[in-house]
């Protein structure tokens, strides 16, 4: 989810909220978020230590930030639970760090032309832990238990869209079936949001879904055995698991026996747990980086699909109404020089408002399109009108100083995003532009974001597919409405190509139509685009097969280890 | 009726008011802070079926209603024994409680008496000595009190823990992930009652009675531990009253860096997210736990005191 809030379940660590989808587009995304995160160097990563024959046998133990107040993937939106349960619940396709489909539950599917219509051929022979054979109507019965508002889906039901059913065509085929063209269903298939339950675990612990270890039942590679909130989650291996991804490099049961995961809040502890042993993997803070990797272990950084870190401008209010203002706030800040000292080179500065690693629509070209240019900034705000300047060095018109409010809770700040807030205030100074952060609390933080009672407003999500695009800009997703439209765009051109890119099922014309609205965003000052968000994962040598999927989280089915 | 059974009627009477008041201040104080819990629940956003699923959790629990009625409810349930269900972990309340409490309290138990033996250790041995070590108990103790716990906890995990490898980091899994944090939570604490400890020792090693001891050639520390001691309880055991919040609170923070489950991170949850029903029990928790130690502590006065005896039944009740 974005940098945003989050309500306590997710907290602390990255915060995926859904937001509205309009019709048609499909918007939704995920935070963006970092710690608990994980990747690695990309797929086949020689970080990952592939080499070797794999040994079965041993347990691992791998450590994130937070835990979460809910571990059905259907209810949470938290990155957390779909890190977690991506071991116990398996999905009808999976999607690779290339961006490309592979069949899972699903032998082969096919899009009907108006993209409204997916019909899958499912795998045969899958059970769940429970026993239950997977089927066509277990599928039904996961999309509509996603719909029903009773599971109060805070995330997965936006990633479903315009869901009107899914048909039983026979036990093995299931045909989904969607009130407007829905391109971005297939990704939204692939995430463990919509992994799949045991039919009978929903209708027989609905009311305890929330609470994990047995309750999750899935056919996932390991069974959940135990979660205790805020300390961990254990997991054995499922021995019937034959139904991995096509392409994994394990097609079997797992290789480890069991796996762990703990939550260890306090960053410098997760470190140190990691660099002295106590757990064999963690997801680490950019600050730990250096001192980790001084003590030897093997560190991977896999950057995030989706939207990047970035600072959007509330186009609607006060000065930042006028357009020239607002591109002087994205020449003012020199965002290079931030993004390198306070990241020590571990994140990459953005330029457009998608990560480069969102499968085919990136905007490459946006690249120095907005160097950072004081000169620049003042001249814009010298044509603005705001060329006097105040006591305090401030610029002003009519009497007023150029003030811009950025609201945030004190206590989700991560990252050192405070030192990078700190930074661009300092820039903006040098600007005559002042910059106030106002510290609220939760209940006041949601009122103001819905209200637009801001002027900036920060925010990331992490989703591997350029569809997140139309939650941030789409004119019907204000926050309001429940969308992350915070810049408040709109502009009909602007929603033609975000609804044409959900509609179309043909790349190229896709990645035209997402490329165009990047560009939009930025050239018309609705967006500073600050760092590319990254999973940091350390690892202890003799830990070996962990990859990455397309959002950058971490896969455990294929991990041996050598000793 | 026997004098014993008015005064436990009392005392019962006054604990029920006493619950009452802190579940009301509870549900008042969760309702005036600004944000509904419903918008906060969904973090700013909603989901396609956004109207739909705020209508449910609204309806669910029963937040569409006017405050008094929802007041009325709650009460209600909570005569029933019923605490309700969490907003964000759609769990009973009560299941959520009893399965944090245990790690807590454990923590809790045995920090406090750490605490204990660490004070009277301390005090007894120190009181009234020579200067120098006087002073330096003194001075150590008075390092520990405003050393930052989670600044120890972190430096005490550094140490132990990553580089001695004597304890494990995390977790509430036997007595050796028991120890950095108990330590943790009992070192402020327990200098801060040693303190008190040692001030009431020697004003009452100055007392004329403790001359009188010593003229019958009691040895110092039978001196100490017999008769001055019991003096400086006094103010000590009103103190520990103090210390259980203390403890309380201190375990949010314990909690968090040495990564325990328990009541403490449970409340920075409950309270952050407006999860009115888990904050409210917590809130009837405390209330409780801070009714059985004030019943305690009166109960140590009498002990320690014989003149508080025969004084007619104990006026003050639990406040």
């Amino acid at each position: 989810m974005p940098s945003r809030p989050v309500p306590p379940a997710a907290r602390r660590t990255r915060t995926p909220r859904p937001f509205a989808v309009p019709p048609a587009v499909p918007a939704v995304g995920l935070a963006a978020a970092l710690l608990a995160g994980c990747s690695s160097a990309g797929p086949a990563a020689p970080g990952g230590g592939t080499g070797g024959t794999p040994v079965r046998g041993g347990t691992l133990k791998y450590a994130v930030a937070v835990g979460t107040s809910c571990l059905d993937p259907h209810v949470s939106p938290g990155d957390v639970t779909a890190v977690i349960q991506r071991n116990v619940f398996d999905s009808l396709v999976y999607l690779d760090d290339k961006g490309a489909f592979h069949p899972w539950l699903a032998k082969s599917w096919q899009i009907s032309p108006d993209a409204r219509t997916y019909t899958f051929q499912l795998r045969e022979g899958v059970t769940f832990h429970d026993g239950t054979a997977f089927d066509a109507a277990a599928v039904k019965a996961n999309l509509d238990h996603v719909k029903d508002p009773r599971t109060k889906s805070l995330y997965a039901a936006s990633l479903l869209g315009p869901y009107t059913g899914a048909e039983v065509v026979d036990p093995l085929t299931v045909r989904v079936s969607f009130a407007e063209p829905y391109v971005p269903f297939l990704q939204a298939a692939a995430t463990p949001y919509l992994g799949i339950a045991s039919p009978k675990s929903l209708a027989e612990k609905a009311d305890q879904l929330c609470a994990g270890g047995a309750n999750s039942v899935g056919t996932g590679p390991f069974r959940e055995t135990e979660y205790v909130k805020n300390d961990h989650v254990e997991f054995k291996r499922n021995d019937a698991y034959a139904w991995a991804p096509e392409g994994a490099a394990n097609q079997g049961a797992p290789y480890l026996d069991g796996l762990t995961i703990r939550f260890l809040p306090e960053d410098s502890v997760r470190s140190g747990a990691l660099t002295s042993r106590q757990v064999d993997a963690a997801a680490l803070p950019v600050s730990a980086v250096r001192t980790v990797r001084a003590a030897g272990v093997e560190v991977t950084r896999t950057q995030n699909p989706g939207v990047v870190y970035s600072l959007f401008l509330n186009s609607t209010r006060g000065a930042l109404r006028d357009e020239r203002v607002r591109r002087a706030v994205q020449r003012a800040v020199d965002v290079d020089a931030l993004v390198k000292s306070i990241y020590f080179g571990e994140y990459e500065r953005a330029w457009s408002p998608l990560s480069p690693t969102t499968p085919a629509s990136y905007e490459a070209g946006l690249k120095d399109a907005l160097p950072h240019d004081a000169a620049a900034a003042g001249r814009l705000l010298d044509e603005a009108g705001w060329s006097a300047r105040d006591g305090d060095g401030y610029r002003v018109k009519d009497g007023k100083r150029l003030t811009l409010h950025w609201p945030y809770i004190a206590s989700l700040v991560r990252d050192q995003r405070d030192t990078l807030a700190a930074g661009i205030q300092a820039d903006l100074k040098k600007a005559g532009v002042e910059l106030v952060r106002d510290s609220i609390d939760n209940g006041t933080y949601f009122k103001v974001y819905a209200s637009g009672d801001y002027d900036l407003w920060d925010n990331s999500w992490v989703r591997a597919d350029p569809a997140i695009l139309a939650g941030f800009y789409l004119s019907a997703n204000t926050p309001a409405a429940g969308g992350q439209n915070v810049s408040l765009s709109s502009d009909p051109e602007l929603d033609g190509w975000l609804t044409a890119g959900a509609a179309t099922t043909d790349p190229a014309a896709r990645k035209a139509n997402y490329t165009k609205a990047e560009r939009w965003a930025v050239e018309h000052g609705t967006v500073l685009p600050l760092y590319v968000t990254a999973n940091l994962i350390g690892r202890s040598e003799g830990v070996r097969g962990l990859v990455f999927d397309a959002n950058a989280w971490p896969q455990f089915a294929g991990v041996w280890r050598t000793r | 009726m026997s004098r014993f059974a008015r005064a436990a009627l009392h005392r019962l009477g006054g604990a029920v008011l006493v619950l009452w008041g802190a579940a009301t201040l509870g549900f008042l104080a969760l309702h005036l802070v600004p944000g509904d819990p419903v918008s906060t629940l969904l973090g700013g956003s909603v989901t396609t079926g956004s109207a739909a699923v705020r209508a449910e959790i609204t309806r669910e629990f029963g937040l569409d209603r006017p405050l008094f009625e929802q007041y009325l409810t709650f009460l209600g349930r909570l005569l029933g024994g019923d605490l309700g269900r969490s907003y964000q972990q759609q769990q009973p309340v009560s299941l959520i409680i009893g399965e944090q409490l245990g790690p807590t309290a454990e923590l809790a138990l045995t920090a406090f008496g750490l605490i204990l033996l660490f004070a009277l250790v301390s005090a007894v041995t120190t009181a009234g000595r020579r200067r120098a070590v006087r002073g330096a108990a003194s001075g150590a103790e008075l390092l520990a009190i405003s050393t930052p716990p989670f600044w120890l906890g972190v430096l005490l995990l550094t140490l132990f823990s990553f580089h001695l490898r004597l304890f494990p980091v995390a977790g509430a899994e036997g007595w050796e992930s028991l120890v950095l944090p108990a330590v943790t939570l009992a070192v402020p604490f327990g200098s801060l009652l040693s303190q008190v400890l040692r001030e009431g020792l020697e004003s009452a090693l100055h007392e004329p009675f403790a001359l009188t001891a010593r003229s019958r050639g009691i040895g110092p520390l039978a001196l100490r531990g017999r008769h001055a001691l019991r003096h400086a309880l006094v103010p000590a055991v009103t103190l520990g009253g103090w210390l259980v919040g203390g403890l309380l609170g201190g375990t949010v923070l314990v909690e968090t860096v040495f990564a325990r489950p328990g009541l403490g991170r449970v409340a920075l949850d409950a309270v952050t997210g407006h999860d009115l029903p888990v904050v409210i029990g917590l809130i009837l928790l405390s209330a409780a736990v801070y009714l059985v130690v004030n019943t305690v502590v009166d109960g140590l006065y009498l002990l320690i005191d014989p003149r508080l005896r025969g004084a007619g039944p104990v006026r003050e009740v639990a406040a």
